[in-house]
């Protein structure tokens, strides 16, 4: 049996030895992940196709195999005997075996783990992009590794694939934002496909970036410091959380243009915010404001605006560059799993509940951090700063122009619906600290 | 021992009265013969020192690139004829100290006769001295002993309007058909160009004023008592012409054109920034270009960078423009601790001509004014003013840098760092350098023109006249007042802030690449932390690597420096080596409102650096 060959005059490759090659490079990358147990041994591993990226010496090959329940991708790079190799990594200096086609035998090593390898890589994918003077390796987590090109381009590489059919969602999102237009993201360069499965992306990169949440967590440090009204502090943040809200609105009416519009049930998300909240503690739900935020949203009969919305939308997936905000999906180290999970259909306001949320929980951390036992007397101020950006971030986004048609009107049903989302997503971190 | 970072071959030789001890030890500090050399600086970066005779225009026809701007408030600088209020004489009599503190080139605010309802800004006589800064004589010989220690003067030149007082303005409101009657706009009614706006619009209603003796109106974009020149009559231009070559044959190095916008009105526009300025400023530029080449034109045009540059030309206008959205945004990011205002508006500043050069301040004469955000609406600035309530109030009003600081040291040279290291051509407001404080008592304008403060003796070494007799009185107050803040005891104290400035005023004036230079923002995922490399391909000089922390606390930082890998830093004061640039991220740490500026050489001149002058000297710890 052999595999079929890729765009490149390949020879054949033996599928047991692929097998143990994908076995091995899964075992490294979990003993990297610090899970040493979590071996994998040969017999587990399904190949499922192999492309040969690029033939003869140095030579590339891409392969999808089954490892458990996984789908993996592993790209193998080819290297004659005694080839000299830089290695982008301390981890990933030995090789992972050996293996024999028609130019020879090669020793093989991940092929993300050299920098030749990347770089020749990346010109498959993306075409020559002209001389490349380094590359880096600057995130890695266990679905994806991303590789930056002199501080201009980002290579991200997925090593968990969704199941076959799907695309990944969070490449999806990000495209469909990238289509409609919306231009705070790092700009895609090249989609890596083979057979409607992802592989990878290249985008433009922007090294030197920082989380929104980093971004707050300093605010409140210097608030903290001074001791003085948020406003009057110093790091003030509001004025960045304005622009947070009207980059969120922004995206939320790219998301509209590129995956269109639905009509919401209000109900239905009434009952899903229930069942969370119930799931995490039941005493929850019977809380009287509780219980009457639940009942007037359950009297509402107007219709509402469904978008595909972000999902999990908090100050870990907006970065802040030189020149102002980028939404993080698909950056390199920011890809969410693939995981299989539907896209999403809600109110837009979902994600603007997550992002108030997240202010909320950044200012309950720098109070736990800096005033753990509440004698410093922080806490208002902690309180203060997160009322304030709160409504910043609220005036940003209901100021932009467009939005008007995406969230429900009347200021009443905002206010319960962002509310109700808002408890959501509480309850599905309280139940995740439990 | 002395701080001081110079090394005696580049120290000028005036210091001034009485003879300063730590001058005099800077020269007794004995230099072993092996060092001697290392106080040069490899061939290219060799900037001319400051100390001797100016230079004529064709050795240096670019010197404004380089120059550190000195804004001096004549009234306010010294008095020499004990009059109470400071003039030429006593300008003249201190320029040794101008000289040793090194600036390049003094800014004079208006000294031409005048009514003196907007702080001279209201000409009446283009071709004389007002009476109390002193006479055209004088005014000569500033310019002669200036030149002598190397020093540069330019000044004020309002060509928008005069004084209602001024003789051609006398004469044209005589009656419609006198000789001058078309030297000023003048209309039957007041309907004419309804799209300029009233600049000053909370003391004037409309751009028109009627004048009784000749039954019409004339048109003024600021003060009522100043009308606007005409243009469009020819006359007017060639006597414009007249006053610039009057003052150019003097010997003055150039202008600052006050209001630059409005010279000229046309039907269904706004009135300003017209093609036909342009096309005027164009023609001054031709008479200095091809009459008297080597002195500048410096545009005061209050916008955004990318509409101020318009009147950089096509490098056939202004020498230099003030940038006018960087300062207060300097501040901002001082404030908020992050470096994005800053990196911001960088990135809206355009390209600028080949021989073009920004001039860029911290604080002037006047006060700060949001004119260049009205039509901004998703203005960053804006938002930032509305949403914080203490910086409008300290900053919409006329403050002085120190005040501004709550007299934080380290803040002060945090901005003076960030002044002195971004493209541009720092522009220093007098006073500032010894971080004296302002009287917000005295109203707006006044509040930051009060005497400087020489010496902790009466009337703070600025006069000899009676305290009452005094322009205005000195700060007296236990913390700026002049017992407190004065240049004789900095002058005195090594490790003051004045010696601070002049011993980075001489590593400035080391590396010219900081004037003539381009800049890299270099990414970091600290928004704490602002660096840059100032680099200038065209030249060998070696590119300058600033770091400045804008938080209260120390802060890590991994630079992107990957273009520069293989290059060695060496910290320019101590000329301490640093480890060399890898193609990984390059890690600083930075102390509290730290500054740090490296030069980046080669590895092979590295070792030579390390050695330099000014560690010899016995560098103290900042």
């Amino acid at each position: 049996m052999s595999v079929p060959r890729g765009s490149g005059a390949g020879p054949a490759l033996d599928l047991g030895a692929l097998a143990e090659l994908v076995a091995a490079s899964v075992s490294h990358r979990r003993a990297a992940a610090g899970d040493e147990l979590a071996k994998v041994a040969s017999e587990d591993v399904v190949v499922a196709d192999a492309e040969v990226v690029r033939p003869g010496r140095p030579g590339l090959v891409s392969v999808t195999a089954n490892v458990d329940a996984l789908r993996v991708h592993v790209v193998l790079g080819l290297r004659a005997p005694g080839d000299e190799v830089r290695f982008l990594t301390d981890a990933d200096d030995a090789p992972l075996g050996i293996i024999e086609d028609e130019t020879g035998l090669a020793v093989v090593f991940d092929a993300l783990g050299d920098a030749e390898l990347a770089d020749l890589l990346l010109d498959e994918v993306a075409g020559d992009q002209g001389p490349i003077e380094w590359v880096h390796r600057i995130a890695e987590t266990s679905e994806s590794v991303s590789l930056a090109y002199d501080d201009r381009l980002a290579f991200t590489v997925f090593q968990q694939l969704p199941a076959p059919g799907e695309r990944h969602s969070g490449l999806e999102l990000y495209l469909g934002l990238d289509d409609a237009g919306f231009n705070q993201l790092l700009a895609p360069v090249a989609l890596w496909q083979r057979r409607g499965t992802d592989l990878g992306v290249v985008q433009e990169y922007q090294p030197g970036t920082t989380t929104g949440w980093v971004l707050a967590l300093a605010s409140l440090r210097d608030l903290a410091e001074s001791g003085a009204a948020p406003e009057e502090a110093g790091a003030d943040f509001a004025a960045e959380a304005n622009r947070l809200g009207t980059m969120t609105a922004r995206m939320h009416l790219a998301l509209d243009t590129a995956f269109g519009r639905r009509t919401g049930d209000v109900s239905t998300w009434t009952d899903a915010v229930e069942a969370s909240a119930r799931a995490a503690d039941p005493a929850i739900v019977e809380d009287a404001s509780v219980q009457a935020l639940l009942a007037e949203l359950r009297r509402t009969t107007r219709p509402c605006v469904a978008i595909r919305t972000h999902g999990d939308f908090h100050l870990g997936r907006v970065a802040r560059t030189d020149l102002g905000w980028l939404v993080l999906d698909c950056s390199p180290g920011g890809v969410p799993a693939g995981e299989g999970t539907a896209p999403t259909f809600r109110s837009p306001l979902a994600d603007v509940a997550d992002m108030l949320w997240s202010l909320h929980r950044a200012a309950e951390v720098a109070a736990a951090e800096r005033d753990p036992t509440g004698e410093a007397g922080l806490r208002h101020l902690t309180q203060a700063w997160e009322v304030r950006n709160r409504r910043a971030y609220l005036a940003g986004y209901l100021a932009t122009p467009g939005i008007g048609g995406l969230v429900p009107s009347g200021r009443d049903l905002v206010r319960t619906l962002a509310a109700a989302f808002e408890l959501e997503r509480s309850a599905i971190h309280a139940a995740a600290r439990a | 021992m002395t701080t001081d970072g110079s090394s005696p071959a580049h120290d000028p030789a005036g210091s001034v009265d009485p003879v300063d001890p730590v001058e005099l030890a800077v020269g007794d500090v004995p230099v072993a013969p092996e060092l001697a050399g290392l106080a040069e600086l490899p061939v290219g970066q060799q900037a001319p020192p400051a100390g001797g005779p100016v230079p004529d225009a064709a050795e240096d026809p670019r010197w404004y690139q380089r120059a550190v701007f000195y804004e001096v408030f004549i009234r306010g600088f010294f008095d020499g004829n004990d009059d109470g209020t400071g003039d030429l004489s006593g300008l003249i009599a201190k320029l040794d100290y101008l000289q040793w503190l090194g600036v390049d080139c003094l800014w004079l605010l208006p000294f031409f006769p005048s009514p003196l309802r907007d702080g001279g800004y209201d000409i009446s006589d283009y071709f004389s001295v007002h009476p109390e800064y002193g006479t055209v004589d004088e005014l000569r010989k500033l310019l002669d002993e200036a030149h002598a220690r190397g020093i540069r003067v330019i000044a004020d030149l309002v060509i928008n309007h005069t004084s209602d007082q001024h003789p051609w303005f006398l004469e044209s409101r005589q009656s419609r058909d006198n000789p001058k009657a078309d030297w000023y706009v003048w209309n039957d009614d007041d309907q004419r160009w309804p799209e300029a706006r009233v600049v000053f619009v909370d003391v004037e209603r409309s751009n028109w004023a009627y004048d009784a003796q000749r039954d019409q109106y004339y048109w003024h974009r600021f003060y009522g008592h100043q009308p606007d020149l005409n243009y469009d009559n020819p006359e007017v231009v060639e006597a414009m012409l007249g006053v610039v070559r009057f003052w150019l044959d003097l010997g003055l190095d150039g202008f600052r054109l006050d209001a630059v916008p409005f010279l000229y009105q046309r039907d269904g526009t706004a009135g300003e920034n017209l093609p036909e300025t342009h096309a005027f400023i164009r023609t001054v530029r031709s008479v200095l270009d091809a009459e008297y080449p080597g002195r500048i034109l410096l545009a005061e045009a209050n916008g955004w960078p990318a509409d101020v540059a318009d009147y950089f030309g096509d490098g056939d206008e202004c020498h230099l423009c003030f940038h006018f959205p960087l300062m207060p945004r300097l501040f901002m990011a001082v404030r908020r601790e992050q470096r994005y205002p800053v990196t911001e508006i960088l990135a809206q500043t355009p390209d600028i001509p080949d021989g073009a050069q920004w001039a860029i301040f911290l604080r002037n004469h006047d006060e700060l004014t949001l004119e260049m955000v009205s039509d901004e609406e998703r203005d960053y600035l804006f938002s930032e003013y509305a949403s914080d309530p203490r910086m409008k109030r300290h900053m919409g009003i006329g403050r002085r840098l120190a005040p501004l600081l709550d007299r934080d040291r380290r803040l002060a040279e945090l901005l003076w760092s960030l002044l002195l290291s971004l493209p541009g051509s720092p522009v220093l407001y007098y006073g500032d350098e010894i971080m004296m404080g302002d009287n917000v008592y005295l109203g707006d304008r006044d509040s930051v023109r009060t005497p400087m403060q020489w010496t902790p003796d009466r009337n703070a070494g600025f006069s000899r006249a009676d305290f009452a007799q005094l322009y205005l009185p000195p700060l007296m107050d236990p913390v700026y007042g002049f017992t407190a803040v004065n240049v004789e005891a900095q002058q005195r104290n090594p490790s003051s802030f004045l010696h601070w400035v002049r011993r980075m005023l001489g590593v400035r004036r080391q590396f010219p690449v900081f004037g003539t230079g381009e800049i890299e923002i270099l990414a970091c995922s600290n928004p704490a932390v602002l660096g840059f490399v100032r680099y200038d391909d065209r030249a060998v000089a070696n590119p300058m690597l600033c770091v400045h922390n804008l938080s209260r606390f120390a802060q890590p930082a991994e630079l992107h420096l990957g273009r520069w890998a293989g290059r060695q830093p060496v910290e320019v004061l101590g000329r301490v080596p640093f480890p060399p640039v890898g193609t990984d991220p390059y890690p600083v740490t930075m102390a509290s409102h730290g500054t740090e500026w490296f030069e980046l050489v080669e590895p092979a001149t590295a070792l030579t650096a390390e050695a330099g002058p000014a560690a010899e000297l016995g560098e103290a710890p900042r």
